[in-house]
């Protein structure tokens, strides 16, 4: 299969999963955000908007790529760094 | 006192990828980490470790595998070993089981035998078991948690459906535990670098006394069985007589019946046949054995 | 080796075991200095993603002589290809060469997969002495008195110290920002480039490209492939699948409200595109990001006992047409290392020492190279470059080619008459026609 879904996709990458978030979301800063340019830019689709204008985050399959960080136009919505040596994901072939 | 480990390098499940027409799994994009029952051994070693104790950690494998000893060196195992003959591309768990124990024989036995409980790859859990056979200790398996008493370790099982139970063994001892008894600490730099540079002691067959014919084990009969089938699904049909809200009831219900048990009776060899007669009965194994 | 605080002591530390890192690292250790390699990754290579086309075989030839005997190459390129695409149609400019620099040893270009080139490239700073650490992660420098003493690895007791600290770790460079030679860059200034490893045999690739043995194809997307974001798509041969991928300038893709997966998703759909992947399996998603904006965002490139290389510096060629990456950080690295290499024969780290490292960098082409294309990165990221002409060059082929029964257009009226159905005015044709001169010309 060529044509593949997001989730296929996901399942094609190899995550050592710490047990402490290396990104961390503040919900409530994106109360007050209305680019929401986080959910548009990350290639893992781990943002999601939720229905009280927060938005839910999962650091477990993060590519480590920084472009949340970028993009993010709020002081202190996000903090961001990188997993512990050897934890996170792990390319094989890219 | 002096603990060893026995650590298992193996691919990580989720890079291992069969092709669903041919089998054959592809190597190439396979990765390996260290056995995650092991890696709660050890942690559960060096947490034991009193300072004039010594925790070895061993491991037989090909040279790749000298990288999981390092982990061990790393978060401070005090000596390392691995064993292997060259040529070799694979052992079973007998092979694996007489190395190790051969090895600890030579070189000095321990006061405790810790390692996983199964590992991930074969999951055959058949290991320890068998270290436990050539040592001629006693060997405990699926430990959740234990404690130290003197040379007496209370340890707390895992049983099938959540039970728990709780014993008491004296050491010597081989241990078995489980992945989620313990999480593996995370090394300081230092001990990393003095890790990342330290020599792995190798140690082969004739190091070990012993000669290629001894690893060689009759095929293992378990082959020959018939691989594990999944019985179909049943779905949860209501039954057409009955009155529509009965139906409903049933709906709700799920299908759900109350799970029952049987409990066999007599003598041991009056409930060796009334539960083989009831394996029979459902087709799992033949009448005639 | 001297003993320092207790922690261990290096001539040189190098952070980061991409291509830069792990050329700084081999010809710091060739010239006989203690050289730590750190790198996050399980191994190196593990958390880097490229397209990837090796524009610098003739550079690592000096290096390692024959050196793609022994690496994990995929094929040498012996045609590129730069493909012009409206949503429907799409024209491509073929560069195929018989040229000796193509098709002969060192070759121009190669298909690589980083976490095995970078995996190799690394082992052979090793090889040369350097001492390589993985699993650990960087989180700032250690300075006193304003001088660059060491780095602070996440880990307990993570102090190490060194004379020179090279930040080689990439495109969002937590170091040079950290060392405060890099500001907090912009949306405009970095691209997300996402990217799939879609397996495909030997055979097929063969044949569907038209190559012979270990020939390989690089081919370059511009114009409806990424819809109205700023950007491009690649897609390159591998031995046996194919790496195709998007580009998106960060900024472009907020702004459009456009998903890195759907475009990609969409480029793989496109007519042109289709049957190029059809009956593939995808290995392998990934995603990184790349400093586009060149000349513009290159930091402070040295300090009191630090110097910055690669992508960390903003070494990264991306005109539109092709990025090239891999070869500058393998230059920079190669220079930064020569410099941290003489400031220790003077055993003088401040940044005046370090201050040879500018020298060594136009003497290998970087800095020039990203001079002359300084204008480059505004032009192609204009809205011209990346919508109007892609759709103007199909439309105009697309009516030469249609035979239609009416008369053949002459190309002249044809070219005004589409320029104004995509609402171009000549004006800005030749306005864009002088930037492209200079761009690339000057
Ligand atoms: C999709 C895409 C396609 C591309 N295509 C091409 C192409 O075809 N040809 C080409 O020449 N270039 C291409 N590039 C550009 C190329 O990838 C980069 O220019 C090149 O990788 C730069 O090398 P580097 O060594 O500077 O940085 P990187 O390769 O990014 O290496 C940085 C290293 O540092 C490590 N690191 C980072 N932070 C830390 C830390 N704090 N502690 C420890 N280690 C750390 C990382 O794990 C990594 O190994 C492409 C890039 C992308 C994203
Ligand atoms: S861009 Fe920043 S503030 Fe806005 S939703 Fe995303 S994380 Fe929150
Ligand atoms: S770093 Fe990249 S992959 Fe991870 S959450 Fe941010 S945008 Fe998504």
């Amino acid at each position: 299969m060529v044509m593949t879904t997001h989730d296929e996709k996901m399942r094609t990458v190899r995550f050592r999963v710490d047990d402490t978030a290396h990104i961390s979301v503040d919900g409530e800063k994106c109360k007050s955000c209305a680019v929401r340019a986080c959910v548009t830019v990350c290639p893992a689709g781990l943002f999601v908007p939720l229905d009280d204008g927060s938005v839910l985050f999962n650091y477990e399959q993060c590519f480590e790529c920084g472009a949340c960080y970028f993009v993010c136009t709020q002081e202190g919505a996000i903090r961001w760094t990188y997993p512990r040596g050897g934890f996170g994901v792990t390319f094989r072939e890219s | 006192m002096h603990i060893a480990v026995c650590l298992s390098r193996l691919p990580d499940p989720n890079t291992v990828e069969v092709d669903p027409l041919t089998g054959a799994v592809d190597a190439s994009r396979m990765l390996y980490i260290l056995n995650p029952a092991d890696a709660a051994a050890l942690e559960r070693a060096l947490q034991l470790r009193a300072p004039e104790d010594r925790v070895t950690a061993l491991t037989v494998g090909p040279a790749e595998a000298d990288s999981i000893l390092r982990d061990a060196l790393a978060v401070g195992a005090d000596d390392v070993l691995r064993v292997w003959e060259e040529g070799r591309t694979s052992t079973r768990p007998a092979v694996t089981a007489l190395l190790l124990a051969t090895a600890l024989r030579t070189t000095e036995l321990p006061d405790m035998l810790l390692c996983g409980t199964r590992s991930l790859a074969t999951g055959s859990g058949k290991v320890p078991a068998l270290i436990a056979e050539y040592l001629d200790w006693p060997v405990v398996t699926d430990i959740v948690d234990f404690t130290l008493q003197g040379s007496m370790v209370r340890f707390l099982r895992r049983l099938a459906k959540g039970a728990r139970s709780e014993g008491e063994v004296m050491l010597p001892a081989v241990l078995a535990v489980e992945a989620g008894a313990a999480a593996l600490r995370y090394a300081g730099l230092p001990d990393l670098m003095k890790a990342k540079r330290a020599a792995i002691p190798v140690q082969d067959l004739s190091e070990l006394g012993l000669s290629p014919v001894d690893l060689n084990f009759p095929a293992p009969t378990a082959q020959a069985t018939m691989p594990p089938y999944r019985r179909p699904r049943e779905i949860f049909v209501p039954e057409a007589s009955l009155p529509p809200h009965e139906r409903v009831l049933q709906v709700m219900s799920a299908g759900i019946a109350q799970k029952s048990g049987r409990i066999v009776s007599g003598s041991p060899e009056q409930a060796a046949d009334q539960i083989i007669a009831f394996l029979a009965d459902r087709g799992f194994v033949d009448r005639a054995g | 080796m001297a003993v320092n605080g207790g922690s261990e002591h290096f001539d040189v530390i190098v952070v980061g075991a991409g291509p830069a890192g792990s050329a700084a690292a081999l010809i710091a250790a060739r010239a006989g200095l203690s050289v730590a390699l750190i790198e996050r990754g399980e191994y190196p290579g593990a958390k880097n993603v490229s397209g990837a086309v090796f524009y610098g075989s003739a550079i690592l030839n000096k290096l390692i002589p024959g050196w793609w005997e022994q690496a994990p190459v995929e094929r040498h390129v012996c045609r590129r290809d730069l493909v012009l695409m409206s949503p429907t149609t799409s024209v491509s400019l073929d560069f195929r060469s018989s040229a000796a620099g193509y098709s002969e040893p060192p070759y121009n270009g190669f298909t690589i997969l980083r976490p095995k080139f970078d995996r190799w490239f690394a082992a052979q700073a090793e090889a040369a002495g350097a001492f390589l650490l993985t699993s650990a992660v960087v989180d700032d420098v250690i300075k006193e008195d304003g001088q660059v003493v060491g780095v602070q690895v996440r880990r307990d007791m993570g102090e190490l110290r060194g004379d020179v600290v090279i930040a080689c770790d990439g495109a969002n460079s937590w170091l040079a920002r950290k060392a405060g030679l890099q500001r907090e860059l912009h949306t405009h200034e970095l691209s997300l480039g996402v990217k799939e490893v879609i397996g495909l045999d030997e055979a097929t690739i063969r044949e569907r490209f038209q190559l012979t043995g270990d020939e390989g194809v690089a081919l370059e997307y511009v114009g409806a492939v990424t819809d109205s974001v700023h950007g491009g798509a690649f897609l390159y041969t591998n031995r046996d699948s194919l790496s195709l991928g998007i580009l998106g300038q960060l900024s472009s893709l907020v702004e459009h409200k456009k998903r890195p997966y759907d475009l990609l998703e969409a480029f793989k759909a496109h007519p042109a595109v289709a049957p190029l992947v059809r009956g593939g399996t995808l290995r392998e998603y990934s995603a990184h990001l790349i400093p586009e904006a060149g000349w513009n965002m290159v930091p402070t490139l040295y300090g009191d006992g630090i110097l910055v290389a690669g992508d960390a510096a903003g070494f990264c060629l991306a005109t539109g047409i092709y990025i090239e990456g891999i070869n500058y950080a393998i230059q920079s690295g190669l220079a930064a290392g020569t410099a941290a290499v003489e400031a220790c024969r003077r055993q003088d780290f401040t940044r005046y020492s370090l201050m040879k490292y500018m020298e060594l960098l136009y003497q290998r082409n970087v800095l020039t190279d990203l001079r002359a294309y300084r204008h480059a990165p505004a032009f192609v990221n204009g809205e011209r470059l990346q919508n109007v002409y892609p759709e103007l060059a199909a439309r105009i082929s697309e009516s030469l080619f249609r035979v239609a029964g009416d008369r053949k257009q002459k190309l002249l009226p044809l070219y005004w008459q589409t320029l104004q159905q995509v609402g171009t005015k000549p004006r800005h044709v030749l306005k864009d026609l002088y930037h492209v001169a200079r761009a690339y010309l000057w």
